[in-house]
Parts: C-alpha cells; structure tokens; sequence
C-alpha cells in the first residue's frame, strides 16, 4: 500500500480501525484525536475493535516525495491488544526506508489484570495544519456514514465534537457512521485558552436497521440517509426537499462472481437513489450530474478502470436516460446526463468487496460485475415504480396509448350489441348500473395499454430473449457474452436465476 | 369452389369484428400485449426445383403485430382507426371509398397506402374481400361491346351501341341479368388503344366485349372481368406493350397483384391469355431495330426487381 500524504496515512490508519471494528462482535468506540502544538499535531486512531496483527502497518510504503522528513519521521506508536491475551503489547515503528529492512521495537507490555477486552491505538506526530487534516477526515467520515458498518450490539452511538475557542467548527460528526461503533473526533488546540466544549449529538436515524441487516442494506440506509441529508452536509434530513418519502426511490442490485469466475467471491453492490427535488432554496453545486462514490472492501476507494468502463456500457437509454460523460473524479465518478429534467437527481454507490474479506486474496474490479449491479439496481427500480426510468423507447410507444384506446373505446360504444357492450364493460371492470361515458371507458383502456408497455419495458432483456424470435430484427443488440456466466441476484431477496 | 366465401355477410363481419375488439381487452386485462396475426400472402411460387402444383391460396408465413415496436404499434393504430369506419359502415350499411377513409385522419394516415395497407390487414383478419368491408373504389374501368345487364336498377345496354364506353360497375354483385352474344372478351392496357377500337368501330366488326383498367386495373375492373369469364364462359386476352409494365399488367390480370395477395383468388383470371407482341418477336419476324425503342434504365430495374425469382428463404 503506497501511502502519499500525510491525509492519506491518516485516512488509512483510521480506515483500518474502522476495519478492526467492523471485525469485532461487541460495541466498539472508534476516537481520532488531533492534538494541536503547533507546528505539531499529534494524531491518536484508538478503537476497541479486535486487536491488530501487525501486518497491516508493516505493509505501508511512504515514499519520501508524499510525505517529507519534516513533515513526519515515520514513526508509528502501537498499542494493541486482542481479547485473548493477557497484556497489552506496545511497538514502534519505523516506516521509512524500505519494508524488508523495517525494525519492530518492541517496548515494554502493559499487563491486563485478567480484564477482558481488546482494542489499538496508533499514534504519530506530524507537522502539518488541523485544517488541512480535518477537510479529509471529515470527508472521509460523510463517505462512511454510507456504508454503515454493522457489529452486533444494541448500543445506540454517541458521536462527538468538540470544539474550542468558542468557534464552533462545522458539525460534520453529528450522526452514527458506524451503526454500533461509537466514533468521536477530538480536537485539542494549544494554542488557545484551551477551552473545550463538547457536544453530544444523538443518532438520528432515517431508517433503522436490525443487525441481521445485510451489507446491501445497510448500503442502501446509508445512500438514503446520505441523499436526505444532501450528501450528508446537513445534520438532518432536508425538510423542505423531501417533505414526502415518495420523492425519494431507492433501489440495489447485487452481483457476485461465481466460482469458475477467473476471481471468484468478488461481490458488487451498487445502490441507485433517484430523487425528485422541486426548485428549493436548498442548493446542490453539482446541479443534477450525477456523483457515483466508490466503495472497495468497506472504505471509500478511488475510481477503478474497470468501473468507468462498465458506467460507459450501460444502455442508459434503456432506462430513458442519456449518458454524456462519466468523468473520474478520483474518489467518485462524475456522471454527466444529456437533458435530465432539472429537477431529478441521480445517487448511485458501487461497493466491491470479496465475500472472504479480510483475507489473503488479490482481485480486480470487475467490469461485467460492476454493469450487472447497477443494472440489476436499475432494474429494481423500475420494477418498483411505475413509469420510473421508462425507456426511451417505451415512452414513445406510450404516446400511442390515448389513440389506441379512443379506437378501442369506439368500436365498443359505437357498437350496437348491447351483449358486447356489456361483455366489454365486464373485463374493463367497469360497473354494468353506471352510465359508461367514453372518457371513462377510453381512460380504462389507455391506462391498461400503458400498463402493459410499463410491464414489457421493465421485463430484463434476458427474459424478452426467451420469447421466441420471429423476425430477426427484434433480436436485443446489446447482449454482452461475459454477462452470462456471473451469478447474480437483486437486493430485496429477489433472485434471478439465468441458464448458464 | 374457388371464389366462394363462407361468411362474408355484414352480420358475420360485424361478430368478427367484435371477437377481435374483445380479445385486445382479454389480453390488456391480463396485462399481456396483445397479439395481432397478419397472415401474409404471396402470388408466386418460390419453389425453384420441382413442378409445382400450389396455386398460391395458401398463407406462406405470417407476421405477429405487439406493442414492442413503434412500427407495429403505429400500424394497429392505423387499424384500429379504420376498422371502427368500418364497423360504422357496415352497421349502416353504407359505403365509403379508400380514399373518403384517408381523408378522416388525413395528418395521422399521412400516406394513402397506409390506409390501403390497413384495409389489406383487417381483410386478411376478417378473411374477407375489400368490398365486404363496405370499401368500394371508385370504377376506373371501361368496358364496351356485345354485353348488356343491370346495375343497381339501372341498364347498361351495350349491345345497342357496341362502341360506346362505359364505365365498369363498381358494385359487382349488384350486376343482374348478364346476357352476351360476344365470341370473346378483349382486355387492352391502355385507355388510348380501347379508344381506338372504340373510334375505329371495332366491334361492329367483331363480336367481342371489350375492357380496359387503363393501366393497372383496379379492384371493380378485376372483379367484374372475372364475373364476366365465370358467367359467360369466354375465352379471353390481353394485349399489352411488350414492356415489363406490360408484362406485369398481365400478371396482375392473371394472378393478381401482390399487395392484395391475400385476395387474389378471387380477383385472378388464370384463363387470361397474353396477346401481342412477345419479346422473342422481334427477332422471329426480323424487325428492324429502329422500330425498337430502347429499356429506360428505370423500365430495366423495375423490369428485374419484379420478374426475378425471390430469393429462397
């Protein structure tokens, strides 16, 4: 792992602590604190998630370009214990210099009289300013919130902030990023009075989750909260943008690869939330491009390759929408839509991770992987609501509907069987006492005609194909080979199942 | 027999009619897209390699109308629309013209042979003729000679005066007490050589019955020749240019035109038998060549397009 900056040590050591939580079976407590002298601040990532192995820090590689001498010596102070052992062990070490050529010192432990827990701390000194550290750490924390790292435990969180000097810093841990994790951030200014002020905020959750949860899920709370929140810049979900819960759809879609798969255990996750926000005071700078953030083995990861490629492949116009661009913007990909309507937003998150995670295994992200989750999320999304991302195609078909039914709807009224009328009325399931005006019989109609193109439109391609073809030309043209020996299932328990 | 329906009257119609409405609300009430089944008719014979005895009364395929395609949903549209006039015309036993048709929705038809196509549909549906469905073309046909009958209450005495032209009847079966004393029935191409004729007194000179659809014949030219053939059991001819136009004329005569396929055994004339110059004449009695007059590039496209034999599927 090549670390490049002194943020992104920082970023990874909090990352792993958040991986040793997510590992632990009880309630754990997750503080960062920055410690301010200046120049120096000193950084402690304590968490009480199982202990660490060690590996984790010897593996890092600092090139001196990233990350200077004067800005930090490469040391690292660990404290860590598991809940087997009887003794807190205490290392430091030194990352500069190349991995084989590292020494562990190892000091003296510290003994735990036969108390029972687990936890580590790491902690370093560095040279740089709270500000520069506290924009990636608090961007790191709203990308988090999303995935909503479940540990068994019934403990709510009490996240904290402090602040000082009576200058209220933004309010960017006001909620659980961990469902059962308590996270705090703790800053200490030297250079002040030293006043601290702490705020307690409770967790205030959109929608609660139990811990049978799944990953998807908790995926799928976290995006929602996430876009409640806009993008999780308000403490609180946005009253005056989402006054109703039907303004906000939200499906997932999983893939995973099967074991012939050339890397199997790989699983894809992708949660799509389409939201429709009237024209508020409530401004998004990005205007309604659309923000793909990427997720990799649970911690925000930059834009793969492979996951350009496969937003690039998706027939978008099978979902009524036209792609312009997807752009990478290097933690999440910039998706850039031709003639959205101005007020329909688009948030979509992709998560890969290997079903054995953490373990010893090397994988690439998957482009036919990453195309099946956001499709399959798609199509949930249409299948759940209607009219919802109606394909160009279908929309047009539409447009046939009211002719169509006033045809339909005349050779019935105009009819002078009464035996036929009435048969009609009969399977319109239009009352027989009523007065049949032909509005109404010509409205029944047109909405039964859309229905059915809705149900033709939303039906995956897959299944149209197993109709047989009679002409040629109705074949689907975009039937990508490598899709059809990935095993995959919707999010909601749907499951699919496709001929190998 | 050839040329005989079972159920044309407007009664059954009219129940076909309402069958098809009701399975479109059968379907669309259990949320399926329904299924219309063209059936599609061809006049030739695309068996290459044997003698064939088929006579082309038979459906070679069929094609499947849903709401996938915006082709095919324009087309139930189409025939949606014009099978309600003609509900309408038969419930009121009234008549009405293709064109009449086209100008109800002239914006949504935009074509002329989209309402064309439309009536060929719904008569392939109700496994009828045009004129059962109450559509009628206004006659093109002329006809003159040793013939005379009724029409609708009204005579046509040719015999009276043998070279002067009507105009063909539009509605055949109101054609009554048929008498001829004609030795044959002469069907010409074009409205100028049957004015000849007419000028040049032909058939004072000869017994014969003589019909033109000035250049393609229509539907009542088609019908009414074909009922003078089967009442009167003439022999008879055609004479056309010795052009691919010609040739298809006559092909039209004989087997009938493509488009109404579907209908053509009850507009052929198989007895048909061609009259003129063949194109091997020209070679056979040694005509000079400044006589000939050369194949427009169009003429010699149209003339291949139309007589190669369809490729075998």
């Amino acid at each position: 792992m090549d670390i490049s900056s002194v943020q992104k040590l920082c970023i990874h050591l909090i990352s792993s602590a958040v991986q040793r939580c997510r590992l632990s079976e009880g309630l754990c407590r997750l503080s960062v604190v920055l410690k301010s002298s200046p120049p120096i601040i000193r950084v402690s990532i304590s968490d009480t998630g199982t202990g660490s192995c060690l590996e984790e820090f010897q593996d890092l590689k600092c090139n001196r370009e990233g990350i200077g001498t004067e800005k930090w010596d490469g040391l690292l102070s660990i404290k860590t214990t598991s809940i087997s052992d009887n003794k807190i062990y205490h290392y430091h070490l030194n990352l500069r210099g190349s991995v084989s050529a590292r020494r562990l010192t190892r000091l003296p432990s510290i003994p735990k009289n036969d108390a029972k827990f687990s936890g580590t701390e790491v902690c370093l000194s560095i040279s740089e300013t709270i500000d520069a550290l506290l924009k990636d750490i608090k961007h790191y924390f709203q990308k988090m919130l999303i995935l909503k790292i479940p540990v068994s435990s019934t403990a709510t969180l009490m996240p904290f902030i402090c602040t000082q000097n009576d200058m209220v810093r933004n309010l960017y841990f006001n909620e659980t990023f961990l469902k059962s994790v308590a996270a705090e951030l703790v800053i200490e200014r030297g250079d002040a009075s030293g006043l601290r002020c702490e705020n307690v905020f409770l967790p205030n959750e959109c929608s609660p989750l139990n811990f049978s949860s799944s990953n998807v899920e908790r995926l799928k709370s976290g995006l929602e909260e996430y876009v409640l929140k806009h993008r999780n810049s308000l403490n609180n979900k946005c009253d005056s943008c989402f006054c109703s819960r039907e303004k906000l759809k939200i499906s997932s879609g999983v893939a995973s690869s099967m074991e012939s798969h050339r890397s199997p255990g790989l699983i894809v996750e992708a949660v799509i939330a389409i939201s429709e926000l009237p024209e508020s005071l409530c401004f998004r700078s990005s205007g309604n491009k659309t923000e793909v953030l990427h997720f990799k083995d649970f911690s925000p990861s930059s834009v793969s390759i492979a996951s350009l490629n496969a937003l690039t492949s998706i027939d978008w116009r099978s979902y009524g929408l036209t792609l312009v661009s997807a752009v990478d913007q290097v933690d999440h990909a910039l998706i850039e839509w031709e003639s959205l309507p101005p007020y329909l937003h688009i948030d979509m998150v992709i998560h890969c991770y290997h079903k054995q995670y953490p373990g010893k295994y090397k994988y690439q992200p998957d482009r036919h992987l990453i195309k099946k989750g956001v499709k399959l999320a798609l199509d949930d999304l249409k299948e759940k609501h209607t009219g919802l991302l109606l394909s160009a195609h279908a929309v047009k078909i539409c447009s046939y509907a009211p002719d169509l039914a006033s045809s339909i709807a005349g050779i019935i009224l105009s009819s002078n069987d009464l035996k036929f009328r009435s048969k009609c009325s009969t399977l319109l399931e239009l009352s027989q006492s009523q007065a049949i005006g032909k509005q109404t019989v010509e409205d029944r109609i047109k909405e039964k005609i859309i229905s059915v193109i809705e149900t033709n439109d939303r039906k995956p391609e897959k299944i149209k194909e197993a109709a047989p073809f009679l002409f040629e030309d109705d074949r689907p043209q975009d039937l990508d080979p490598a899709d059809l020996y990935l095993e995959e299932h919707a999010g909601g328990g749907n499951v699919f199942s496709f001929p190998d | 027999m050839e040329g005989i329906r079972s159920s044309t009257r407007s009664r059954d119609l009219l129940r076909k009619i309402k069958e098809f409405t009701l399975s479109i609300l059968e379907d669309l009430s259990e949320g399926l897209s329904p299924l219309i089944f063209i059936q599609s008719f061809r006049t030739y014979c695309t068996n290459l390699d044997s003698i064939c005895s088929c006579r082309s009364n038979k459906p070679s395929g069929h094609e499947i109308l849903t709401f996938q395609k915006e082709s095919h949903v324009h087309r139930i549209d189409v025939l949606l629309r014009v099978l309600l006039i003609v509900q309408q015309l038969l419930q009121e036993n009234k008549h009405a013209s293709k064109r009449d048709i086209y100008y109800m929705h002239p914006l949504i038809f935009s074509d002329q042979s989209v309402v064309d196509r439309a009536i060929n549909d719904i008569c392939i549906l109700l496994q009828c003729s045009r004129h059962n469905l109450n559509v009628v073309s206004v006659g093109n046909g002329l006809v003159m000679g040793w013939l005379r009958f009724f029409e609708a209450g009204r005579k046509f005495d040719c015999i009276n005066s043998p070279n002067t032209a009507h105009t063909v009847p539009v509605l055949v079966e109101d054609v009554k007490d048929l008498v001829s004393a004609a030795l044959y029935i002469l069907v010409v191409e074009k409205e100028s050589v049957f004015q000849r004729l007419e000028n040049d007194k032909f058939c004072s000179k000869n017994r014969c019955i003589v019909i033109t659809g000035r250049g393609y014949p229509d539907v009542p030219t088609r019908r009414f020749l074909r009922l003078l053939v089967d009442k009167l059991c003439l022999p008879v001819y055609c004479l056309v240019d010795c052009d691919p136009y010609g040739f298809d004329i006559l092909a039209t005569y004989r087997f009938g035109s493509m488009q109404m396929a579907y209908d053509a055994k009850f507009l052929r004339v198989p007895q048909i038998q061609w009259l003129g110059a063949f194109p091997s004449d020209s070679e056979n009695y040694d005509l000079p060549k400044q006589c000939l007059l050369p194949l427009t590039i169009e003429g010699d496209t149209y003339s291949k397009d139309q007589w190669l034999p369809p490729a075998p599927s």
